[in-house]
């Protein structure tokens, strides 16, 4: 496939958007016979004339607005915002407005308007010509917000933004926009927004990055694979609504966190992520953000401004510490085994099984996992992540008790245990199973889940699974 | 000057506007509504540059104090008072915004918002949609002489004239901002005189005569039409209210004065001239039914359902 830089694909989704769509207009400062002072727009005032490109006079607040209003009567605006530092003059109209008229209206109207800008610092612009501004916007629901990091995805998401029915707010960092050159697929190429990528697939530490800092953070990841340090690097690709399967997903794997922006630390988007994780639960180490400091703006000093935008260097230290923190286990762990605050239903069954039977115990508990996934679960208040694959956590008592890791814990105290007992349910898990001592061939199975997240009636289900495969298994074995 | 049936139009319009201002009025005093804001006194603006619009074909982005207006184009006397008691089924704002925030599709009215006047710049983008659309239609940006002072205002005006966009700029100069007097708000006796600094020309007009105004905005229209951009019309008249029903108007407004300006320019009483005493009595009287009974069906219509409180955000 060809290879295009972040701008050249910018300008390509433009121009096919504009050949196909008449409704499509680009509007802002400097957009027409400059091409945008980044050349964003190059050639298309040539192309398609002044009446579809056009330039404005400096005044932001003017170009959202009359965004707003052709978007209102159907047309398909796309505004430039010089730089991201600017748009403050504009948010009225983003925010008060574009964000708001579907909903004002129940449906009535809508604005499917495009506002691009370029954001981000590292190229000595000073504290107006640098800022990443996407917290104040990502917080304005009815506002969709992406922010591409690679030249394919900075043509996707822009074509999907043009099409989309309501207003996306397109950030595009600027230094990548000439540094970051890869494959971009020709013609019609949409990347849906709200969908983030496995930039990097790795098993330690989950790093959540865009713009720049995601190429950094890949920097980062190359430098600790050579150090035993497996990082997964998402790249998160649309700010609102966020991707929170693909993140959620990659945290239950890893179970560690670190974000990374350029923006301030304190209420950045890396706050909003932490705490997405955190009532998810599914960190076993408290979280870590690489961000700027609390300082109102970037400094043009060649210095000060490498001293203050988080950098591969400073991520790979991040992440190493992050790594070496010792597993706290605030979700399903050995030393904090029981949440008396989980609410419990709770099964018995009686099956048939030969005394030693571990290995088809666990056989049979991945199958009835697999049956009812709700039992194979996390609950979080914002939604329960049903696992994709069963890792169960065995505790054979004091001797060889859980690991505190695992999807779903079966307890097992063997023939000098009790003949029945309900086992409770781990933070983290949504279902615990105990094989109470077998007598004359048969044992008490008893399955508790966490009420939150699994029906009663799921309970019995889960249990006349697992004894369906037991006893086919053990009508085998004997 | 208006044909004879143009000025039973016009009278109808006006007589109705302010019955359901009245009738508003008593009812958010009586806690019974949680928010009015009256039109009483801007009636004949909104009538006169209504009654230049092609109904259906030309657009308004309104002022809040529209009302008159929206009536000549057609919203109706139930649909005022589901809008007023904030219900789901209000063709305006559904229950999610207050009274006064206007807009319809169908009667090509925009969606209304709260700050003011950011739907200066909206009504430029629909005059722009309609000089790329090639539609022939022409937008009516209505605003008060408290918006006008906003860049917003500024830009808006600068960027159609720029373009030689359809639109008419309408000011609806009642002299305050809720409680700021003129002469804290611009050092000017009008804002004419801005007109000419964007390019374009500006009238000033009695605004609470029908007739002057429907020839300033007809004037106005057919320059949109003809390809020569925007107009500014400076269209004086008496707020006869509060600024809304949470105001006080008695802190800073001298009653005496007030009552004088009221009794010489009323929109009402100068219409009631154009179409003679008996015919005025007897629309008057069927107007303040019509309220009522607007206003008593409206109240019994059902509030929204807390489940559809996120619908809508996105399609």
């Amino acid at each position: 496939m060809r290879e295009l830089t972040v701008i050249e694909a910018v300008r390509e989704a433009l121009a096919e958007e504009m050949a196909r769509d008449e409704r499509v207009l680009v509007l802002g400062e400097d957009v027409g016979k400059l091409g945008g002072v980044f050349r964003a727009t190059e050639g298309l005032f040539e192309r398609f004339g002044a009446a579809r490109v056009v330039d404005m006079p400096m005044a932001e607040t003017v170009i959202a607005g009359v965004s707003v209003g052709l978007a209102m009567r159907g047309l398909r605006p796309v505004a430039e915002i010089q730089f991201a530092d600017f748009i403050h003059a504009a948010m009225d109209h983003l925010v008060g407005e574009a964000a708001k008229i579907r909903w004002r209206t129940g449906g009535d109207w809508s604005c499917p308007m495009v506002l691009r800008t370029a954001y981000g610092g590292g190229f000595r612009g000073g504290p107006y010509h640098s800022q990443s501004v996407e917290a104040f916007y990502a917080h304005a629901p009815g506002l969709k917000v992406v922010a591409p990091s690679t030249p394919a995805d900075a043509k996707g998401l822009l074509i999907a933004a043009i099409r989309d029915p309501d207003p996306v707010l397109v950030l595009e960092h600027k230094r990548t926009y000439r540094t970051i050159r890869g494959p971009v697929p020709e013609g019609d190429y949409v990347v849906p927004i709200g969908r983030a990528a496995i930039a990097r697939a790795g098993r330690d530490v989950t790093v959540l990055a865009w713009g720049m800092m995601l190429h950094e953070s890949l920097a980062a990841a190359e430098t600790l694979a050579s150090e035993g340090i497996d990082a997964e690097v998402v790249d998160l690709r649309t700010l609102a609504p966020l991707d929170r399967e693909t993140i959620l997903t990659s945290l239950a794997k890893t179970r560690r966190l670190c974000v990374v922006h350029e923006d301030t630390i304190t209420m950045g988007l890396g706050a909003e992520l932490c705490a997405l994780a955190a009532e998810a639960g599914v960190l076993d180490v408290p979280p870590v953000r690489v961000a700027m400091p609390d300082i109102p703006g970037i400094p043009v000093d060649d210095q000060l401004e490498d001293a203050v935008l988080p950098n591969r260097a400073t991520i790979r230290d991040a992440l190493v510490h992050l790594v070496a923190r010792p597993r706290v286990y605030t979700g399903a762990g050995a030393h904090a085994a029981y949440d008396p605050g989980i609410p419990q239903a709770s099964s018995v069954v009686e099956v048939a099984l030969p005394v030693e039977h571990t290995r088809l115990a666990l056989d049979a508990l991945v199958e009835a996992a697999r049956s009812i996934p709700r039992c194979n679960a996390t609950f979080a208040w914002t939604g329960i992540v049903e696992h994709a694959d069963v890792v169960v956590d065995l505790d054979l008592g004091p001797s060889a008790p859980a690991s505190g890791r695992g999807t779903i814990t079966l307890i097992d105290y063997g023939p000098d245990g009790s003949d029945l007992a309900i086992p409770f349910v781990r933070p983290g898990q949504t279902a615990a199973v105990r094989i109470g001592a077998v007598r004359d061939g048969r044992a008490y199975v008893a399955c508790a889940v966490d009420h939150r997240a699994v029906d009663g009636a799921d309970v019995g289900r889960f249990l006349a699974a697992f004894k369906t495969a037991a006893e086919r298994e053990s009508v085998v074995v004997a | 000057m208006l044909s004879g049936a143009e000025r039973e139009q016009a009278y109808r319009a006006i007589s109705l506007a302010r019955a359901l201002d009245e009738r508003m009025w008593r009812l958010a005093r009586a806690g019974r509504a949680h928010f009015a804001v009256p039109c009483s006194g801007h009636e004949a603006i909104g009538v006169g540059y209504a009654m230049a619009m092609r109904p259906g074909v030309d657009w308004l982005a309104p002022h809040y104090r529209d009302l008159a207006a929206l009536i000549v184009l057609g919203m109706a006397p139930r649909d005022v008072m589901l809008c007023f008691f904030s219900r789901p089924s209000d063709p305006n704002a559904h229950g999610r915004q207050p009274y006064a925030h206007f807009g319809s599709r169908a009667l090509h009215v925009l969606s209304q918002q709260g700050p003011q006047p950011n739907h200066c710049s909206h009504g430029v983008g629909c005059a722009w949609g309609s000089k790329l659309l090639g539609d022939g239609s022409v937008t009516v940006i209505a605003f008060g002489d408290g918006g006008a002072q906003k860049g917003e205002a500024h830009e808006s005006m600068n960027v159609a004239a720029i373009h030689k966009l359809p639109c008419v700029f309408a000011v609806h100069r009642n002299g305050w901002t809720q409680s700021v007097k003129r002469s804290d708000q611009y050092a000017t006796e009008t804002l004419v005189a801005r007109a000419e600094g964007y390019g374009m020309p500006g009238v000033a007009v009695d605004g609470s005569d029908v007739e002057a105004m429907h020839a300033a905005a007809s004037a106005a229209f057919e320059r949109a039409r003809a390809g020569e951009g925007p107009t500014l019309i400076d269209a004086a008249c008496v707020r006869f209210m509060p600024n809304t029903s949470n105001d006080d108007d008695s802190r800073y407004r001298d009653r005496a004065d007030l009552d004088e300006q009221r009794a010489a320019r009323d929109p009402l009483t100068r219409a009631r001239v154009l179409v003679g005493a008996e015919f005025a009595v007897q629309v008057d009287d069927e107007n303040a039914a019509l309220a009522a009974e607007a206003a008593e069906w409206a109240e019994a219509q059902p509030l929204g359902d807390p489940a559809t409180v996120a619908d809508h955000m996105y399609a």
